[in-house]
C-alpha cells in the first residue's frame, strides 16, 4: 500500500549550510589561496563557529581507546634497567656498535645482538628544542625543553630522547654537558620518566 | 640468545598500558542535512530519487549508488512502513551488558527503496515479525535537535 509520493520544493543547500565565500576565513583550508591557484575543491567549508552554533547537524562521539604496547625483548629489558637506575645498551659483536636504546638486532649487520652493556647516566646534548606547545597542542610560557642526549659508553651519535631541566633555556647548547636526574627508586616504575629530566653538570 | 627467547606464560608478557583520547564530530553531510532538518521542523521524511532507475534512498544519498547519477530530487516518503528485519540487542557498543535490552529493526518506509535502522519501542520481542507495519514515533517538536534521536523508535500499528 504505497502511498503517493509528493515532490518537495528543493531549498538551496546554501541556505542551510554555510556559503563559500564565507568559509574563506577557515584558516585550515585557505579558499582564497586555492582560487589564485585555480584550484576547485567540492564540497562545503565549514568554521568551527558553524559547529559550535549547530549550524550543521553532527553526531557526536567521544572514544575511549585503551591500548596495551607490547615492550618486547630489548625495550622490555631497557625498561627493567631504568627501575634500577641504570641505562642499558647493547653492542653488535660485528661492527661493535654500542646502541641504545637497545635492540634484538643489529641493522646495520642484520645480526642477533646478545651482548649487553650498562651505560653512564651522563652524556651530551645532540640537539634539543624549546618548546611552547605541549603534545596535545596546549601553549605554555615555560617551554618544554626536549633534546637528544647521546649517552656515554655509547657509539657517537647513539642517544635517546629526553627532557632538560634545571637550566636557563638560553644557555642550553648542542655539546653540553648534562647527568640524568633519577626518581627516588620507590617511584620508579620501569618507565622512561623514571629519569626526571636532565641537567648540565 | 635473545632472539630465541620464550614467553611460557600470559603473565610474562609485559606491555605498556595507555589510553587515547579521541573525540570526533560527525556531520550529517548533504543529504543528511536535509533528512534531519525536514524532520527536526517538520517531522516529514525525505528520500533522495535517482532520475535514471528511480530508486528513493531514505535516508537520502547525493548520489545513486547503482548508476552513480548526482541525486537532487527529494521526495517526501511515509512515516510507516513495514519492518523487513529484527534483532534483540543486549550488548552496548562499549561491550557491556545492557541493563535493558534493545529491539532494533530495519525500516523500509513507504515510498522508499532502501530501508533504514532504528529502534523498536513499544513492544515485544515476541510481539515482531517480519512485514509488520511500523511507525515512527517523534520527538516533541520543541525538543528535536536535528538527529537521528529526534525519532524515538518505531511502534507497530494495527493495519
Amino acid at each position: 500500500m504505497l502511498k503517493k509520493v509528493k515532490k518537495v520544493k528543493t531549498t538551496k543547500t546554501k541556505k542551510t549550510l554555510r556559503r563559500t565565500s564565507k568559509a574563506t576565513q577557515n584558516p585550515i583550508m585557505n579558499l582564497n589561496k586555492a582560487k589564485e591557484l585555480n584550484l576547485q575543491f567540492q564540497g562545503t567549508g565549514l568554521s568551527s563557529d558553524d559547529f559550535k552554533k549547530g549550524k550543521v547537524c553532527t553526531t557526536h562521539w567521544l572514544g575511549d581507546t585503551k591500548y596495551a604496547w607490547d615492550r618486547g625483548i630489548a625495550i622490555g629489558k631497557y625498561l627493567e634497567g631504568l627501575k634500577q637506575g641504570k641505562i642499558l645498551g647493547v653492542e653488535c659483536h660485528k661492527c661493535g656498535r654500542k646502541m641504545v636504546p637497545p635492540r634484538i638486532f643489529c641493522e646495520w649487520c642484520f645480526k642477533p645482538i646478545d651482548n649487553w652493556i650498562e651505560l653512564l647516566d651522563t652524556g651530551t646534548v645532540n640537539t634539543f628544542s624549546l618548546c611552547y606547545v605541549t603534545w596535545d597542542m596546549e601553549r605554555v610560557k615555560e617551554p618544554l625543553l626536549p633534546a637528544v642526549i647521546e649517552i656515554d659508553g655509547a657509539s657517537k651519535g647513539m642517544g635517546i630522547m629526553h627532557l632538560l631541566g634545571e637550566v636557563d633555556p638560553k644557555k642550553i647548547h648542542v655539546g653540553m654537558r648534562v647527568k640524568a636526574v633519577w626518581k627516588p627508586e620507590k617511584e620508579r616504575e620501569g618507565a622512561i620518566t623514571d629519569i626526571k629530566y636532565w641537567k648540565p653538570i | 640468545m635473545a632472539m630465541k627467547e620464550r614467553l611460557n606464560k600470559a603473565s610474562q608478557a609485559k606491555a605498556w598500558y595507555g589510553e587515547l583520547p579521541v573525540e570526533s564530530l560527525y556531520t550529517a553531510g548533504i543529504a543528511g542535512e536535509k533528512f534531519f532538518r525536514s524532520i527536526q521542523k517538520d517531522g516529514v521524511f525525505l528520500g533522495s530519487k535517482c532520475p535514471k532507475c528511480n530508486t528513493v534512498y531514505v535516508p537520502p544519498k547525493i548520489y545513486c549508488e547503482r548508476d552513480f547519477e548526482k541525486l537532487d530530487d527529494y521526495v517526501e516518503v511515509a512515516e510507516c512502513g513495514s519492518l523487513e528485519s529484527f534483532t534483540c540487542v543486549h550488548i552496548g557498543l562499549d561491550g557491556k551488558r545492557l541493563p535493558e535490552p534493545i529491539l532494533v529493526g530495519l525500516i523500509n518506509l513507504d515510498g522508499a527503496s532502501t530501508s533504514l535502522i532504528h529502534k523498536l519501542g513499544e513492544t515485544t520481542v515476541d510481539e515482531l515479525c517480519m512485514g509488520m507495519r511500523v511507525c515512527a514515533v517523534l520527538k516533541p517538536k520543541a525538543k528535536r535537535e536535528g538527529k537521528i534521536t529526534d525519532i524515538l523508535y518505531f511502534k507497530p500499528t494495527k493495519s
